[in-house]
């Protein structure tokens, strides 16, 4: 695809505000910012790294100016296509902004620029014996930014929250370039509309985010672990909903559906039964007593549900098999088709069998393949579609499935998009959630910050 | 324009989830999706289906890609990284795409002289004693390489030293020893890889050759995946550490260092030896071993591969490594690979920090 020539003057403003050797318009540059983990993709103009949030601001009113689409960028390992450039534009990469600026251990929070790599934010405060609780899945490569930008979840949602429950401020660049600061860094503030949670989940279409204020917490002294194995999904899911009612709140409650425990055996040979209808992976943590009578109550709770199988961690080596099954899902699961589709319809809790059974209904309905596991607490499910995308007469089959599983996750009380957002893969579903009363109020928040619609257009609205 | 269709099912496998950036040191150094497998993946693709060029951006991304193999250890759709990136080199070559300078130079060198470093062949066994610079029969070959004969000869001289102190019947082949091929097959030349094995083969065949013992790890590699059929390859590191077990060979010099042991890519992830450097340096009195964060099979490479095309890149990759090493405390930063701890003494240069490196053969030396 040829540039657009209404944007080169644009473009070149930009270069002389970052640099040269900070800005890319090779065709082979642009076509490795065209995606993100989904399917979607679009070919940028060019691509941007800058350095601190006056470049950015530059940047902005440039772009506006023009009216060029800018799209922000962490890692890209986005699951719903919300860093993909589908007005082409500017593609904003954040990755250089990447030093943790303070971790206040007296006030409990940090200062990180966007770039920072989520992990790396997690080994510093570890160090000290703090924790930053959300922990998506990506950690490993995903930016605070993008976290924050999409209000990732992760594994611990049920116990400690998600991203949105540990962002306290930050520094925003708007469209039309002027820098904004959000939030303070104390624990309780009244001042004025949360900005803070306006720009959290926003997926890049109302500023840029350049800097956050995190919250803290000090991280547990001691965790336990047991694996269990269940003949039905009925039974885990039971499981689940006494452990809750017993009062207990496991910092991890992660489940394998039939499907996905025979790809992870054709795949690692762990030794789980083909026939069981649910694994369930659960963690305490805590103060070290607490930690171990929870998972004495979690034990009962799960053999009075006839677990099949109860194993119980005694060393680390032990934790780290039980996560073994876990850990190996999504590639188990990646490893039987070309094409993985990850979504991540969520319902409440109590509705899981439901969602699992409908789901699994909707496979063979369509006939194909899902797999399904995920944070059975929180009732955040991973339905994970193994297909192939060349095939299009099976992707047009996938497509229908998609729309029903999201109707489905509707019908039971739940939303379309648990922890990854709504970005160009699902912007079409929206309306079913929010409503159209719902769409024209965020619609109008866009229009009063965004008035050129330059900012990730193409995402959540259509 | 027809572009490796034939590996059409491992390319299309990349789910593009970006796992692989965790794991890539050159994505770690340039933070660009074009210096990551799925951005390679990603051009690869397009190659494949002619919606793009083999333009000279095209085969920067391909060729700045150490090989090291660590982004497949975590790929979860498991695409085949390596070899696909090795076809992808190779048919480059065959379209007839022609390499940047510093690696054709290489190549020539290769092809002329039979090393990378544009030294004459008939000087290749300079190096060794006059008695051993004629092979002759024997059932251990010791094998010295391209960099241990012209550049790194103390390494050489080491194994040497330590293989006649155990007492093994051995050979060397001298000036007609050759290239293994390897820095040949990384940029796509197969076919000059294959006449090169051939030789080599056919040579070692005469001598009546079942074992060849070396101390290059790229060498090790190389025989691991293309010579195994007619004999078994051995790092001297794992051959030393199976004598020590045997009684073969005894430590007496007690060597009092906190000595960090790295994992080069073709020793270890390619070769498979990780526990036999370990298991020698800790027979040593005195010596504390100490390990990276990321070890054996998550070991990071040193950037090594690319010291000869993308120097600076490469170096800025070693630095991290030293760095790395001198935060654990290590006062020796021991390998077993040449273009390893080339790589890693100028990544200490870069880095500015006084770092000992060394190979573990002299170390095995200095012990006995």
């Amino acid at each position: 695809m040829l540039k657009n020539k209404a944007f080169e003057g644009a473009l070149e403003t930009i270069k002389g505000i970052v640099g040269k050797e900070h800005f890319y318009d090779s065709y082979e540059e642009r076509l490795c910012y065209s995606y993100d983990a989904t399917l979607e993709e679009a070919i940028p103009d060019a691509i941007v790294f800058p350095g601190s949030a006056e470049e950015i601001a530059l940047i902005m009113k440039t772009a506006n100016e023009y009216k060029m689409p800018v799209i922000p960028r962490g890692a890209g390992t986005g699951l719903s296509g919300g860093s993909v450039p589908v007005k082409n534009g500017l593609v904003l990469n954040l990755c250089r902004l990447n030093r943790i600026l303070e971790i206040n251990q007296k006030d409990y929070y940090a200062v990180v620029e966007s770039g920072v790599i989520t992990q790396t934010l997690n080994d510093a405060v570890a160090k000290l014996g703090l924790m930053y609780p959300p922990d998506p899945s990506s950690m490993k490569t995903s930016t605070i930014g993008g976290n924050v930008a999409e209000n990732a979840g992760g594994l611990r949602g049920l116990k400690y929250g998600v991203t949105k429950d540990y962002v306290m401020g930050m520094e925003v660049v708007t469209p039309t370039g002027e820098i904004l600061k959000t939030g303070t860094r104390t624990v309780k503030t009244a001042t004025g509309y949360n900005m803070t949670q306006l720009f959290t989940g926003s997926e890049g279409t109302l500023g840029i985010i350049v800097n956050i204020v995190l919250k803290l917490i000090p991280a547990p002294e001691h965790k336990e672990s047991v694996l269990a194995i269940f003949k039905d999904m009925n039974q885990a899911a039971q499981t689940v909903a006494d452990i809750i009612a017993a009062g207990v709140m496991p910092a991890t409650l992660e489940f394998l559906d039939n499907t996905t425990i025979n790809a992870v055996e054709d795949y690692k040979h762990i030794g789980l039964p083909r026939d069981a209808g649910a694994v369930l992976l659960i963690e305490t943590d805590g103060v070290k007593e607490a930690a171990v009578k929870e998972i004495g109550r979690v034990e009962e709770i799960c053999k009075k549900n006839e677990a099949l199988n109860l194993r119980k961690a005694e060393t680390e080596d032990e934790r780290e098999n039980l996560w073994q099954a876990r850990r190996a899902a999504l590639s188990a699961l990646a490893r039987v088709r070309p094409t993985t589709i990850l979504e991540d319809a969520t319902v409440p809790r109590s509705r899981i069998p439901d969602m699992v059974r409908g789901v699994n209904e909707i496979a063979k309905k369509y006939n194909i393949r899902i797999g399904n596991f995920g944070h059975a607490g929180d009732g955040n499910l991973h339905p994970t579609i193994l297909t192939d995308e060349r095939d299009k007469e099976e992707f047009a089959r996938v497509e229908k499935a998609v729309e029903e599983i999201f109707d489905l996750a509707l019908s039971l009380g739940g939303t379309i998009s648990g922890e990854h957002g709504i970005g160009s893969a699902k912007a079409r579903f929206m309306p079913k959630e929010v409503g159209e009363v719902g769409i024209r109020a965020m619609y109008a928040v866009k229009k009063a910050l965004d008035p050129n619609n330059i900012l990730n257009p193409g995402k959540m609205f259509v | 324009m027809a572009f490796i269709q034939e590996h059409e099912e491992d390319i299309v496998k990349c789910m593009k989830c970006g796992n692989c950036q965790e794991t890539c040191p050159v994505y770690q150094i340039t933070g660009m999706e074009s210096r990551v497998a799925r951005g390679r993946v990603r051009l690869i693709k397009a190659a494949m289906r002619g919606d793009i060029e083999l333009t000279d951006g095209v085969q920067e991304s391909l060729l700045t890609c150490l090989q090291c193999d660590a982004c497949s250890v975590t790929c979860p759709p498991g695409v085949p990284v390596n070899d696909l990136m090795l076809q992808a080199k190779a048919a480059m070559l065959k379209k007839g795409k022609t390499l940047p300078e510093s690696l054709n130079r290489i190549r020539v060198n290769i092809e002329g002289e039979s090393n990378p470093f544009s030294q004459p062949k008939k000087e290749r066994g300079a190096w060794l004693p006059p008695e051993l610079r004629q092979p002759r029969s024997a059932k251990y070959l010791l094998h010295a390489g391209c960099a241990v004969s012209y550049a790194q000869s103390r390494i050489g001289k080491a194994v040497i030293r330590i293989l006649q102190q155990a007492g093994v019947d051995f050979t060397l082949m001298g000036d007609r020893e050759e290239c293994c091929g390897d820095p040949l097959i990384r940029m796509g030349d197969a076919e000059q890889a294959e006449l090169l094995i051939a030789r080599n083969k056919a040579l070692w065949k005469e001598f009546g050759i079942e074992y060849v013992i070396t101390p290059c790890a790229g060498c090790f590699k190389a025989m691991k995946e293309h010579y195994a059929d007619v004999i078994k390859p051995l790092h001297s590191v794992q051959f030393f550490d199976q004598l020590i077990k045997e009684g073969k060979l005894k430590f007496t010099k007690p060597f009092a260092k906190k000595v960090v042991y790295f994992d080069g890519c073709d020793i270890g992830r390619h070769g498979g030896v990780y526990e036999e450097p370990r298991d020698v340096l800790r027979a040593i009195s005195g010596l504390t071993l100490l390990e990276f964060a990321k070890n054996r099979q998550n070991s990071v490479c040193c950037g090594g591969p690319l010291l000869g095309s993308y120097p600076e890149l490469a170096k800025k990759i070693a630095s991290e490594r030293v760095r790395e090493a001198a935060e654990l405390g290590a006062e020796i930063l021991a390998a077993a690979c040449p273009t390893c701890l080339l790589n890693l003494k100028e990544g200490a240069n870069l880095a500015g920090i006084k770092m000992d490196v060394q190979d573990v053969n002299a170390l095995i030396m200095r012990a006995l």
